[in-house]
């Protein structure tokens, strides 16, 4: 029985849920905050199928009684083919921003479903109380009486704290009966408003607080559940394709200035279509000479695709975020365009640039100081450096793939039934990178192809100057029926000399943003950054003083797409490479004979420029395309070893 | 009649209002705010904190060289008032850096902007001693390829976590991601591109799809995010960075104005030089907020103008931008009549009052320590937190590299030290972010009196 206080109490209540929602008189008295329910949304809620609602969970079920007292579980109020709003509120509840503000919200739906009953026919309230001493059937049915009569509203309580308990869990709703100073329950509870959104198969679509609770909100959230095409096309609508794929999504150029404005692409759009990479290996493009193979690892699909996959595996690092992929990202040239010089794990500093790896298939030396001599060995250098992968031996790499569930079987049927090693990885992904070669540029087509019209006059002029007064070819080399535009060995140019013995300026002029520059003093920049480790180029591998500070002549194949450059990444743009060779490199005691003042003018240099841009095989966006249809290996819970739930720390 | 019946029912429901918040135990009420940095739909910790809870980076060669999550007792009535009662290691040095509360404030989200990964605290069960409920390892896997979870923002049973970067290129273009709390990926928003605006309007010059900070407007059905730097840059020796000229291309100009419900972006804003924290106002007419560039050192004021167009200008220089403070953390007062705001290099806290938040005018400076990065406010902002830690490779070198946990009184005029804890001292690693924890959010587990407690003088 409830008392006469009690009785009293509801029907305030009650009428204060009726008058929710009305807009307030105005006033000059500062009320205490109130849900923005009952001054009215300041906005228009989106319309239906605007949007998406992904699920947010099912809706878990449990023992409840309904107004009549039957014991019932939860699910039997749900289905119907109807969307059902979950609310959890307790009978005595005062809080106005709680229980009675939930309680009027979804009276005013109700009152709103009247005005339109298709969707009210597909709508269904649930009030579920959180007090089962107090709220037996017998008051629920009372606080209810008025708004089960006009709609589909349904009252529910729980026969005990032991039934309640396993519900208010799954719900994430936390209940906690309030306390005096002294420890002594109070008759009020705390908890945090939540009311949810359930669609027909009962899963959770929403969940509002007090921030979110308007009833037109809800109701066009109840019909974009109810729409039959969820709004997928919606998402593709104006979008654009801007350009080809080899190209930094994150387009800088002419940053330097205050009128630059962004061309970004879609990281999200990034999609590719897998190609046939061996036919590059088994016939080269023009310009390029027959691709060497090893005798103990000629190429084949299994090896290529597994190489592939290993190349763009984040897991085969010590902390699972780096693969090769990450410093050679292929439409940035398979190198980095964002950085001067690599960063490595944990953000540790690399002292290069990193290299390019297309047609690195002809090289008998890697690396910039060329201290490697197959792409089958080279691939253990990244692993095992500190400053790039940083796994901690060759033996924990080799582990961790046997260990990927992802990798079972591949390299068994890749290597004639041998597993995972030191060598087998090598050579996959050897076989991989041995397949980017790429050439057939418009330099390629009007040189070897007999094209005049391939390449523009300027271009033409430029290739004179190259083989002739600049003579740049006498390292990058340019064959009778091939170019690899490398001579396969070091040379001083300066640029390393400069690094180690030049004096760096007082001021360093930083850009902070388009066209905005400031000068830092060195002081400053000391105070956050480490001394530059030294880099002694061919030494550090020969031990020969002859040898410092020589490093590899690099292919100019694809030299329009690999900035910035030089073994320190220091020159932005081909034009500031032309200009630092034209000054003659960097004048020392080892400075290679062949680094000399070019005298230049400036239609010679702009001609040069144009020619190497003439170098961009015809291939790469096949390339590149291959590369983004490549999945990028990321831990999943698929993955050993890996602590997903608390009890590896406790 | 009809007026007569609101005034009465008005009434009525004030002095509900009232009279149930005088039973809320007077600490803590179920209500939009809460201390003042943080999102707007949990509870919040009106008096005095009991704990602020420290997500601290691991330093190689300091004590175990592990993250950890420290916590502070900061009651001056605690016995352990002003030390460590609490070291939580997580395994790895992953990047530590920010954390969020979910809106029923069991639970602390942290990430980590190296390893991506999330670790889901339980800080109500013992909220002198935090434990480790869940570790989410898959983060970028599920998100499609989302790198550097930062800010972990709650709304409602959910958390929205903003990326930094992605595992395609290290660069900055990013998303948001939205978990449910209990740790299930809900979906991924990327930001706007140039490629793909999703209905965006770019309203200037940049589309640069980056992204770092997120708070909500709710009652404007508004989102904003703000953009820092991709993996690449946040990662990288700071000294290093700064003379690298193709890194310094790749920070943020843009702040994103997002349909809150839709999850849609509506307005890209030129914002340039690495907007950095977002605070929104807090009272109900103020339909703005802010945001600072950390590169060219301005206060940009992100408003509602009277067609009701959202739109972001430059407010006030933050002290000499040619000499590049750095202006990092910020906290608003709850009336928003102003805030504190931390610049990194000068180790300084700058008060700017804002009686006019289209100019925002300095009052008060004090240096804090060699370097600082983020502050905390108590929610009457008597109490103010300040750490030292940036980024691991960002920090200051050698002896300017201090870490630190410092407590300060603000009487609004100046701050005061109240205590100190050295972090290298302590072996503890990097101080960062902190959140505050209070015995009177979960009343079941308060202890009959102040826990006695035994303090850290190390890391477990």
């Amino acid at each position: 029985m409830l008392s006469m206080m009690s009785r009293g109490f509801l029907s305030s209540l009650l009428s204060i849920v009726v008058f929710a929602g009305t807009p307030f008189a105005e006033t000059s008295d500062k009320p205490l905050v109130l849900a923005p329910f009952y001054t009215e949304a300041e906005f228009d809620p989106p319309p239906p199928g605007s949007y998406a609602l992904p699920m947010l969970g099912y809706a878990s079920d449990g023992a409840i009684l309904n107004t009549l007292g039957r014991s019932e579980s939860l699910h039997e109020h749900f289905g119907d083919g109807k969307v059902v709003l979950l609310s959890f509120i307790f009978s005595t509840c005062t809080d106005i921003n709680g229980c009675p503000l939930a309680t009027a919200v979804m009276y005013r739906i109700q009152q709103k479903l009247k005005d339109d009953p298709a969707i009210g026919e597909r709508f269904r309230m649930i009030s579920l109380s959180f007090d089962p001493a107090y709220d037996t059937p017998e008051v629920m049915a009372l606080y209810g009486s008025d708004f089960s009569q006009q709609g589909d509203w349904r009252f529910l309580t729980t026969a005990s704290w032991d039934d309640l308990q396993p519900i208010l869990d799954s719900y994430g709703q936390s209940v906690i009966q309030d306390i005096d100073e002294n420890g002594k329950p109070l008759p009020s509870f705390s908890h945090i408003l939540r009311v949810f959104l359930i669609d027909p198969d009962k899963r959770i679509r929403n969940i509002y607080s007090v921030s979110f609770l308007n009833p037109d909100l809800i109701l066009n959230d109840a019909r974009t559940v109810l729409m039959a095409d969820e709004p997928g096309t919606d998402r593709q609508a104006g979008l654009q394709k801007v350009s080809t794929l080899s190209k930094p999504g994150d387009y800088k150029e002419g940053y330097e200035s205050d009128d630059y404005r962004t061309r970004s692409h879609a990281v999200e759009l990034r999609t590719g279509q897998k190609a046939d990479l061996l036919t590059f290996i088994e016939n080269p493009p023009l310009g390029l000479p027959a691709v060497p193979q090893p005798e103990n690892n000629p190429a084949t699909p299994a090896k290529l695709e597994l190489g592939r996959k290993l190349f763009f595996d984040r897991r085969l690092s010590l902390n699972d975020t780096f693969s090769c992929a990450m410093c050679h990202v292929p439409e940035q040239g398979f190198t980095n365009n964002e950085l001067a010089m690599a960063v490595g794990f944990e953000g540790r500093s690399v002292r290069r640039n990193s290299s390019t790896i297309y047609n690195t298939a002809y090289f008998t030396r890697l690396f910039h100081d060329g201290r490697e001599e197959s792409l089958e060995q080279q691939v253990w250098g990244p692993f095992l450096a500190p400053n790039e992968m940083a796994n901690p031996s060759v033996g924990a790499v080799i582990s961790k793939i046997r260990r990927m569930p992802d990798y079972a079987g591949l390299f068994e049927a890749a290597f004639d039934g041998r597993g995972v090693s030191m060598e087998t990885v090598g050579m996959a992904l050897a076989v991989y990178q041995r397949a980017l070669v790429s050439g057939n540029s418009p330099f390629d087509r009007w040189h070897y192809g007999g094209e005049q019209a391939a390449l523009s006059e300027s271009a033409k002029r430029g290739f004179e100057i190259f083989t002739g007064k600049a003579n740049c070819s006498s390292c990058h080399t340019v064959g009778k029926g091939y170019a690899l535009f490398t001579d396969d060995r070091l040379h001083n140019t300066g640029m390393g000399y400069r690094e180690s013995m030049g004096i760096k300026p007082e001021k360093q002029r930083v850009l902070l943003a388009p066209g905005v520059y400031v000068e830092v003093d060195r002081e400053t920049i000391e105070s956050v950054g480490l001394p530059r480790p030294p880099d002694l180029g061919l030494y550090e591998i020969t031990q020969n003083p002859h040898d410092r500070w020589k490093y590899r002549t690099p292919t100019l194949r694809n030299v329009a797409l690999t900035a910035p450059y030089m073994h320190n990444g220091s020159l932005s743009t081909l034009r500031d490479v032309v200009e630092f060779y034209n000054n003659g490199g960097v004048p020392n005691e080892l400075l290679d004979p062949r680094v000399r003042p070019l005298e230049l003018s400036d239609e010679e240099i702009d001609d040069l420029v144009v020619f190497m841009r003439s170098l961009t095989g015809d291939n790469v966006d096949t390339i590149v395309a291959d590369a983004f249809a490549a999945p990028v290996g990321d831990i999943t819970i698929d993955d050993p070893n890996w602590a997903h739930e608390a009890t590896a720390y406790d | 009649m009809r007026s007569e019946t609101l005034k009465k029912w008005r009434r009525t429901v004030l002095a509900i209002g009232l009279a149930s918040s005088a039973a809320m135990a007077a600490m803590v009420t179920p209500a939009f705010a809460d201390e003042t940095c943080m999102s707007p739909y949990m509870a919040k910790i009106v008096g005095q904190e009991d704990f602020v809870y420290v997500w601290t980076l691991g330093i190689e060669g300091v004590g175990d060289g592990q993250d950890k999550l420290v916590t502070v007792d900061v009651n001056p009535k605690s016995k352990n008032y002003g030390q460590v009662i609490h070291a939580l290691s997580v395994g790895g040095r992953n990047e530590a850096h920010h954390s969020g509360l979910t809106d029923d404030r069991r639970y602390l989200w942290a990430g980590g902007l190296d390893t991506n990964k999330l670790w889901i605290f339980d800080v109500h069960t013992d909220p002198a001693k935090p434990r480790l409920k869940k570790v989410v390892t898959d983060f970028v896997a599920k998100s499609g390829g989302v790198v550097g979870p930062h800010t972990t923002y709650a709304l409602p049973g959910r958390m929205m976590i903003t990326g930094l970067s992605n595992n395609k290129d290290h660069g900055g273009r990013t998303a948001l991601v939205e978990y449910t709390n209990e740790g299930e990926y809900v979906a991924t928003y990327w930001m706007p591109t140039d490629e793909n605006l999703q209905g965006a309007v770019k309203s200037g010059k940049y589309a640069d799809g980056y992204g770092y900070d997120v708070r909500v407007l709710p009652r404007r059905n508004m989102m904003v995010t703000s953009s820092f730097t991709g993996w690449s840059n946040y990662m990288m020796d700071f000294g290093k960075m700064l003379q690298d000229k193709e890194a310094m291309k790749r920070f943020g100009n843009t702040v994103v104005i997002w349909d809150l419900h839709q999850r849609k972006p509506k307005k890209v804003l030129d914002v340039p030089g690495a907007p950095l924290e977002i605070r929104c106002a807090w009272q109900p007419t103020n339909n703005w907020c802010l945001t600072t560039t950390a590169l060219t050192s301005k206060v940009w004021l992100i408003y509602e103008d009277d067609a009701g167009e959202w739109q972001a200008k430059d407010v006030a220089d933050i002290g000499d931008p040619s000499k590049v403070p750095l202006p990092v953390a910020f906290s608003i007062a709850q009336d928003d009549s102003g805030f504190l705001l931390n610049t990194f290099m000068d180790g300084k806290v700058r008060y700017f009052d804002l009686s006019d938040p289209h100019k925002p005018v300095q009052k008060y400076e004090k240096v804090i320590g060699k370097q600082v990065n983020m502050i905390s406010g108590s929610w009457d902002w008597k109490r103010q937190y300040f750490t030292s830690s940036l980024l691991a490779n960002w920090d200051k070198k050698g002896g300017d590299g201090e870490q630190f946990f410092r407590a300060y009184d603000w009487d609004g005029e100046k701050l005061t030290k109240r205590f100190e804890i050295d972090f290298i001292e302590a072996k503890l690693g990097r101080a960062h972010q902190m959140r505050f924890g209070a015995y009177a959010l979960y009343a079941k587990h308060r202890p009959a009196q102040q826990p006695e407690g035994s303090a850290l003088a190390s890391a477990e």
